[in-house]
């Protein structure tokens, strides 16, 4: 029973930091710009996709492929940001508009891989580590899945003394308070937002590698990231621990409700808590400001 | 254009084989020379691989009944139509068939969705079709629940893969304790499992545990977890490849040693290149063996003939041929309605297995299923296997 426990409490961590390195991205573009954006779930495919083509056709060393993966979709992201948010932004559009351009190009890279040679079909990353499990006990500790929590941990420690000792934290602090108030000080907002979009990319294509090795790559994985929006909201949105706590929670529930009610409940009562949340702290747990946020 | 003018001069030609073939007769249906069995399926389109096959099959096996004398001392004449894989196209093709070329019977077509929609059609004029791979319960049974009357296959329904995997499990492997774990989303799925519990039960198992999960799903630990906790001997995973791969992976590595269990879902390239070492000494049940010694020489004399490998729907076409001309011969006549009679009262040995069409569904009774077993990475066929 206990050793059950203790299984689960290792599957729901796995499960949670993937969340979390997915989460973060929503949470840092909403910090600014105070919209949820969806595209962030293609960059995370195109990022597994990247992966996967480095391994498999340029047989690059693993650690290559995870910078590039990394690098690829940070240039992704940066670019959409230029091509479908930087004219809204211009004119000032309201933000029900970005989240709707966020949707469109989410659906956009999804078809994009699907029409294109690639294909409709889920590919599997060859196998980089041995899959044979480091057994404490009767409990097992997948090797992909310690990988998967340092990286995730690692990367999330060096985001958050970006945030918090840089100069450029320092900025993106500030214009997440308020972008009037932070241009005024001359706090260049475009070159904020750019770096905001170069590291929620770049933490995609961590996300996105980690993702297609732990399981498959295919277009739809963008789906996946739904779990993890919800993750960033159930934290707070917006706040990069709240994004951490929240998907961690979000994963221990989810395995929690499966290994000891049914499975068919887990999403059931998973949403629900989430609702219950919002509904008593309607910024999530660790949110913090009140305004109307879309 | 292109297609009228070909439809035009196909019906011109059947017009005009038909007149030299009657003689002036008039009454064409059952009383000429010939005895017409029409075919529909894919020959163009994603299945046309499956559907040339078919009616290649049927081709060659109407040569080889007339050159024997043919049947009722009837040559016999076959005519095939292509549905494009398109359910409307099928229903057009039927009416055709039976309409202006006057077939007793249409074997075809492999898929259910357009087994399923010709049945009105068939109804109308009462002329039997024995439909080759088409494996949705629906396609011999209406959703009241009354079998179709002039609706039969010759596959079996898929939930029966369950019952098959439970008696080989229980019977032959000698496993007991069972653990499913099956996509709740999925009728597929769902109706697989059902099968598997009764029969798994009534053999003397036990269900140790049985957990879902939905279409879509990447991680099955925690479901994976609990079923390890209950310490089962097999694990039945009723789905497709996919999640096959990620599910028989995980629960490798959560130090889960059970034996798997599968059906018609699992055989493909990519569960191999994905989890050859999880799903190694894992059991198949599938509609046929390529491997299977019985039915190579319907595979060597096709390959002989048309130069190309046999498809599975290929031996599926000349069960469903077979069936057919037994129930000719045992209705002694060419009459669409006595031979849809005498189609559940025949016993056939296909190459597919026995077949013998059950009255209540019109799905072969007890039929073997080929049980595989996955060894260094190939499929090894083991036996064939039917539950009566």
């Amino acid at each position: 029973m206990s050793e059950l426990f203790l299984q689960q409490i290792i599957n729901g961590l796995s499960i949670g930091s993937v969340y979390a390195l997915m989460a973060v991205g929503y949470s840092l573009v909403y910090s600014i710009m105070n919209f949820s954006n969806f595209a962030h779930g293609g960059v995370i495919m195109i990022g597994a996709y990247i992966g996967y083509f480095s391994l498999t056709f340029l047989k690059v060393p693993f650690f290559i492929a995870f910078v590039l993966s990394a690098f690829g979709s940070g240039i992704l992201a940066v670019v959409m940001e230029k091509i479908v948010y930087r004219p809204l932004r211009k004119r000032n559009a309201p933000f029900l508009y970005f989240i709707i351009s966020a949707m469109g190009a989410s659906i956009f890279l999804e078809n994009v891989v699907i029409a294109s040679p690639i294909g409709p079909t889920f590919r599997s990353y060859p196998t980089v580590f041995s899959s044979e499990p480091i057994m404490l006990g009767s409990v097992a500790l997948g090797r992909i899945d310690l990988l998967m929590f340092v990286i995730s941990a690692i990367s999330l420690m060096v985001l958050v003394y970006i945030i918090e000792k840089t100069k450029i934290g320092l900025s993106i602090r500030a214009t997440s308070y308020s972008i009037k108030g932070s241009t005024l000080m001359g706090v260049n907002v475009d070159k904020v937002i750019f770096i905001i979009f170069v590291l929620g990319g770049l933490l995609a294509g961590l996300a996105g590698m980690l993702f297609g090795m732990r399981y498959t790559v295919y277009p739809q994985i963008g789906n996946i990231t739904t779990k993890s929006f919800i993750a960033a909201v159930f934290g707070g949105l917006g706040s990069l621990p709240g994004a951490v706590i929240g998907s961690v929670l979000l994963g221990l529930i989810e395995t929690m409700v499966s290994g000891y009610l049914s499975s068919q409940y887990r999403d059931l009562i998973a949403f629900a808590l989430l609702i219950l949340v919002l509904v008593v702290k309607p910024t999530g747990l660790m949110g913090k400001t009140t305004e109307d946020k879309a | 254009m292109k297609k009228n003018v070909l439809l035009i001069v196909s019906v011109l030609l059947i017009f005009a084989m038909m007149l030299t073939a009657c003689g002036g007769s008039g009454t064409p249906k059952a009383s000429g020379d010939t005895i017409k069995i029409g075919w529909i399926g894919s020959l163009t389109g994603d299945q046309a691989v499956w559907g040339t096959c078919e009616s290649n099959t049927v081709k060659m096996l109407i040569e080889e009944v007339n050159a024997k004398g043919g049947l009722l001392g009837k040559q016999v004449e076959g005519i095939y139509y292509d549905t494009k894989g398109d359910a409307a196209e099928a229903v057009n093709a039927v009416k055709r068939l039976i309409t202006q070329d006057d077939v007793v019977a249409i074997i075809g077509p492999n898929a259910s969705g357009q087994a399923i929609s010709i049945s009105a059609v068939l109804e109308q004029y009462k002329v039997p079709d024995i439909a080759t791979v088409a494996t949705n319960p629906k396609v011999t049974v209406g959703d009241d629940g009354k079998v179709k009357p002039y609706n039969f296959r010759v596959c079996f329904i898929d939930p029966y893969q369950g019952a098959v995997a439970a008696g080989y499990a229980c019977d032959k492997l000698g496993l007991k304790n069972a653990a499913i774990l099956y996509d709740v989303a999925s009728d597929y799925s769902q109706g697989f499992t059902e099968f598997f519990e009764k029969t798994f039960i009534e053999k003397g198992g036990k269900i140790v545990a049985k957990e879902g999960f939905k279409e879509g799903d990447v991680d099955f630990r925690p479901q994976l977890s609990k079923i390890k906790d209950a310490k089962p001997d097999l694990i039945l995973m009723p789905y497709y490849y996919k999640e096959v791969a990620l599910s028989a992976n995980q629960a490798r590595d959560l130090g889960i040693n059970a034996t798997l269990i599968g059906g018609d879902g699992w055989p493909s390239e990519q569960l191999m290149e994905m989890a050859a070492k999880s799903i190694e000494g894992s059991y198949v049940v599938n509609h046929l063996d390529f491997n299977d010694p019985e039915v190579k020489p319907l595979q060597e004399a096709y390959r002989a003939k048309y130069n190309l490998p046999m498809e599975l729907n290929g031996y599926m076409a000349h069960d469903a041929f077979k069936l057919l001309e037994a129930a000719i011969i045992d209705a002694s006549s060419a009459d669409p309605e006595k031979i849809t009679e005498s189609l559940t009262k025949v016993t056939v040995e296909g190459v597919t297995g026995t077949i013998k069409l059950s009255e209540e569904d019109h799905n072969p009774v007890g039929k073997q299923a080929a049980i595989v077993k996955i060894e260094n990475a190939d499929y090894i066929f083991q036996e064939k296997y039917g539950l009566q």
